[in-house]
């Protein structure tokens, strides 16, 4: 890591923070009321539980695991049986039991998390990366296998509206969902930051940043991981239940490499290193997914290139981004990188537009082909197979990379300056 | 007579087909302080990491306050009331100061892998964490980050990391390891504040540090122990004189 | 008997295939401790730029494109490792070996889709050259088709020049040494960081060829990576991490199971019908009885895996703990 994250505790009350959250999701979907953005909002809620879930064995148990969807899916799979069954009508009760569902998804999540975890954290490190990624192809091959349960290809269907409507609530609407979506949201939020501050979650970053001295204070290192890691997988397992009734449909793709892959890319995009950074990744990742693929069909090779730019040059994430410009502000230091940073924003930017004008028209020629080479782009009709419009996207895209190139080095050495100046003072607050 | 607290019977420990330690026996009893010393490649640290648990010996045995010990892992070892330092410190770099040594209590206050207990309630392992951190002298550096303190600084935290579990046998492997001759003599003050009433069994260097704190004195060479004595009656043996050909053994 | 044989030579030509993928894997990874989550997707371009090299040269001189493209897209394939690894992994190489393993796999992802924008999503036509395309013999009445003969001859040569390099040459040497103590090799006037690029060019040069002779002979498509992609990696922690042999055994132990596995049609009803039970699809767990092997085939190498790492958390040979 280039700067030193040091702990910079915010003193804002805590119920403050806590208070102000809870009004900010129910004040959200008021804000942006249409249907669209109410479905966006309710798929962030789910993927920030996975994503946090996520978080307690990577950034806080340094367990990097590529099968995580393994849990979050079969908890997806039981709920929706559970829901299911609550329709079929042979559980009569005057209320109705679709905000319980999740748990049941969240238990069975726990479940195979003691089955599956018993296996995969008998290693760690690398080897345990690969056991994971072992495990959910198993996993995925197998849910193809059992048709009755896991409904082969096309997965299985519910319906939610099931049950006696509470209150008048049944569900239908998906502002309805939205809220408890947003409901669960909260209370795993809390729940997952006060596991932070248990002695099994202090003792999983213990074991995380030295497993051999955890040892010799008295933790066996394996049981810990074991134990964050059927946490984990409960948790998972409730973000898994919530899309079983969000989307009323489970599939095989729920416990595929792709769900395990997505998580991974939400959770480092955010920040692994701080409690809210996978919030902010799972707000990212969902709305690349979801917004951007309906503007373009390259948006897994955008998010794929943010991704390992962010491993290349921001490994701390989002998260950590904000935090230590923060920092540099709070040393009002920011001034000297304002020009620094317009130079990198605006060579990113003719960078980015030479790249998306390349890609589109590649992927219009090779997948569009059918329709013509005519396509729009930024706004503009242009030819896709035309040699001019090559040109031209080639050179914006040799001209950003080039001015971006030195723009980065230009800024690094800044930053670089910035930070040394920052630690020089902290140095000599400490009295060092 | 109550059993020793830490007893080594014929201990022996070979690597492929090199013997490094060759049936080393010691006793060492309850609240005494015991040096190690020796020549470089003794087998001083591989001793330790016999004891601690961190390798398994080839033969022999280890018995710790009677109860036999031999092949545990480390863990089993720790809760059973003995703790190591390392040589090369081996802290948590991410945690702050105090956050490490608090790890450090919660086993042995009973914690265990508790994820329903809240950590800030918990006033045992802060009262504990607060009063080893003002012995060890880091009370200013307590939301630091491990990882930035200083050479002498995480040293210290390596001590206090290693007594805060309240181990009753204190294994500490060259403590003063690089330090300048005032840190040394700040750290054996440490050493002998923080060690009081407990069993400390160290492996040291510096003779000034061993002849100032040790009740009794083993000399190990080539794996074996040659003399186990009080601190005056090491220095006049001629065994041990000729081990060191002549050069630390007589300084001061 | 006729289904043991080519089953038998089929399995075996497939284990190679995977090994000749497993071994560049081991290699890198022992060499510079860092998993190529990526090493599949060079295996995938090894094969698309063969084709893309065999078609384009096919119009011009005819007959000669796939063995020109045997010479040329494995060193195409490591020329771009070798700029991966100089200009991406180097840079990511001082935080350890998670981000390096994030990279590869943001780059495994980027690659997958880079071959889409290029190529497409559908299967493009790679097929085996008329030279090498009928049958080397027949067992009964089932043709052995020459070209898995081919991939035979060629994952073996490459094995050969492989060991022949590591204990015969200075190369293979130094990187021997540079495996173990990468400063005191530095120390000593190699250039490290060189050796890196050239081990994980090299790595990626022999997924490559894999790629060029694997390609045709399975299909060529944007998903061949992600098929073959977990599999090698059971394959290298079955074998045990670091240890060549181990994945020389695990490739042709998981080629061998899958590929009879995917013949057999036999399932435990048959068995529990033949004891005397009757098993009707009311009876509990019918969906688990009646499974054929063929069907379970996908699973069987993940099965392996659990076994090992419950049995032998080590591997089968493995040395290095990762």
């Amino acid at each position: 890591m280039e700067t030193t994250i040091r702990f910079a505790p915010i003193d804002v009350g805590r119920w403050f923070v806590w208070g102000a959250t809870a009004l900010l999701f129910a004040v959200l979907p008021l804000v942006f009321s249409s249907g669209f953005a109410i479905t966006l909002l309710s798929q962030m809620g789910i993927m920030v539980i996975f994503a946090l879930s996520y978080n307690m064995i990577f950034g806080q148990g340094g367990m990097l695991s590529f099968g995580h969807a393994v849990y979050s899916g079969l908890g997806a799979f039981f709920a929706i049986h559970a829901l299911n069954w609550i329709g079929s009508g042979q559980l009569w009760l005057p209320v109705s039991l679709v905000p319980l569902v999740p748990l049941v998804g969240g238990v069975f999540g726990a479940v195979f998390g003691v089955v599956f975890g018993y296996v995969t954290t008998k290693k760690a490190g690398t080897p345990f990366a690969m056991i994971t990624l072992g495990i959910g192809e198993m996993v995925f091959s197998a849910s193809l296998m059992f048709p009755a349960f896991f409904g082969g290809e096309g997965g299985i269907s519910s319906n939610r509206v099931v049950g006696e409507p509470f209150l008048g609530i049944t569900f239908g609407p998906g502002l309805q969902v939205y809220y408890l979506i947003a409901a669960w949201c909260f209370a795993c939020m809390v729940a997952m930051f006060a596991f932070t501050h248990t002695p099994l979650g202090r003792i999983a970053n213990a074991v995380r940043d030295n497993p051999e001295r955890a040892e010799f204070i008295g933790y066996n290192p394996q049981r810990v991981r074991f134990f964050v890691l059927v946490v984990s997988a409960f948790f998972a397992g409730i973000a898994g239940g919530l899309s079983a009734i969000n989307f009323e449909i489970v599939t095989a793709e729920n416990v595929s490499a792709i769900r395990s892959g997505g998580v991974l890319l939400a959770t480092f995009i955010g920040g692994t290193m701080f409690f809210f950074g996978p919030i902010l990744g799972a707000v990212v990742f969902v709305f690349f997914a979801v917004a951007l693929s309906d503007y373009t069909k390259a948006w897994q090779f955008y998010l794929g290139v943010f991704f390992v730019a962010m491993v290349m040059f921001a490994p701390g994430g989002v998260a950590s981004l904000i935090l230590t410009n923060l920092r540099v502000m709070k040393h009002r230091l920011f001034g000297r990188l304002r020009d620094p940073y317009a130079g990198v924003l605006l060579s990113g930017l003719v960078l980015l537009a030479g790249v998306v004008m390349v890609v589109e028209m590649s992927y219009h020629l090779t997948l569009n082909f059918a329709a013509g080479s005519r396509m729009r782009l930024f706004g503009f009709e242009v030819d896709s197979a035309a040699p001019g419009i090559w040109l031209l996207a080639l050179g914006v895209l040799a001209a950003g990379a080039l001015g971006f190139e030195v723009m980065r080095r230009r800024f690094a050495r800044e930053w670089g300056a910035v930070q040394a100046e920052i630690e020089e003072r902290s140095r000599r607050e400490a009295g060092v | 007579m109550a059993a020793a607290a830490l007893n080594l019977v014929d201990l022996r420990k070979s690597f492929g087909k090199t013997e490094i330690i060759r049936g080393v026996s010691l006793s060492v009893a309850r609240g005494e302080r015991h040096a190690i010393i020796g020549p470089n490649g003794a087998g001083k640290s591989t001793l330790f990491n016999l004891i601690s648990g961190r390798f398994g010996s080839t033969s022999g045995r280890i018995e710790l306050n009677g109860e036999d010990i031999t092949g545990r892992r480390p863990f089993e070892i720790n809760r059973k009331g003995l703790s190591r330092s390392f040589q090369i410190t081996n802290i948590f770099p991410r945690m702050s100061v105090y956050e490490n040594v608090r790890c450090a209590t919660l086993y042995a206050l009973g914690y265990r892998y508790s994820c329903w207990h809240r950590l800030a309630k918990l006033a045992d392992a802060a009262g504990r964490a607060e009063d080893v951190l003002h012995r060890i002298g880091l009370r200013s550096r307590r939301d630091t980050p491990a990882g930035t303190l200083t050479y002498a600084e995480q040293r210290a935290l390596e001590i206090g990391i290693t007594i805060a579990g309240g181990a009753e046998v204190i294994l500490l492997d060259e403590p003063t390891a690089g330090m300048s001759r005032s840190e040394s003599d700040r750290a054996v003050e440490l050493i002998r504040r923080v060690t009081e009433g407990r069993t400390l069994v160290m492996v040291e260097h510096d003779m000034s540090v061993v002849f100032g704190l040790a009740d009794r004195i083993s000399v190990l060479v080539y794996g074996e122990i040659i003399a186990t004595d009080t601190p005056s009656g090491i220095r006049g043996n001629r065994a041990v004189q000729e081990a060191y050909l002549g050069t630390t053994a007589a300084e001061p | 008997m006729e289904f043991f044989v080519i089953s038998l030579l089929n399995g075996i030509s497939y284990g190679l295939l995977l090994f000749m993928l497993a071994s560049g894997l081991t290699l890198i990874f022992s060499m510079m401790g860092v998993l190529n989550f990526a090493h599949a997707s060079f295996y995938m371009i090894g094969a698309y730029v063969a084709y893309q090299i065999s078609t384009w040269l096919d119009e011009l001189l005819p007959g000669t494109g796939y063995w020109i493209a045997l010479v040329v897209a494995p060193l195409v394939v490591g020329v771009l490792g070798a700029l991966v690894e100089r200009y991406g992994l180097r840079r990511v190489h001082k935080w350890g070996h998670v981000p390096e393993l994030l990279f590869t796999f943001g780059l495994s992802y980027i690659i997958v889709e880079l071959v889409q924008i290029i190529w497409g999503r559908a299967a493009v036509p790679y097929r085996v050259p008329p030279e090498l395309d009928g049958s080397l013999f027949t067992v009964y009445a089932t043709h052995f088709p020459a070209y898995r003969g081919f991939m035979m001859l060629v994952a073996a040569l490459m094995l050969l020049a492989i060991w022949l390099m590591f204990t015969r040459t200075r190369i293979g040497l130094v990187i021997q040494a540079a495996l173990a103590h990468p400063d005191t090799v530095e120390a000593l006037g190699h250039n490290v960081p060189r050796v890196f690029m050239l081990t994980f060019g090299g790595g990626t040069a022999l997924a490559g060829l894999a790629g060029v002779i694997g390609g045709n002979a399975y299909v060529t498509e944007p998903s061949m990576a992600a098929l073959v992609g977990s599999i090698i990696f059971v394959v290298v922690v079955v074998g045990g991490m670091g240890s060549l042999g181990g994945a020389f055994i695990a490739s042709l132990l998981i080629g061998l199971m899958q590929t009879f596995a995917i013949g057999i049609d036999w399932a435990p009803i048959a068995l529990l019908q033949s004891l005397g039970f009757e098993i009707v699809p009311a009876t509990p767990l019918y969906s688990l009885w009646s499974l054929k092997l063929s069907q379970v085939a996908p699973v069987l190498p993940y099965l392996l895996l659990v076994l090992i790492l419950v049995l032998r958390p080590k591997g089968l040979m493995g040395t290095r703990e990762g």
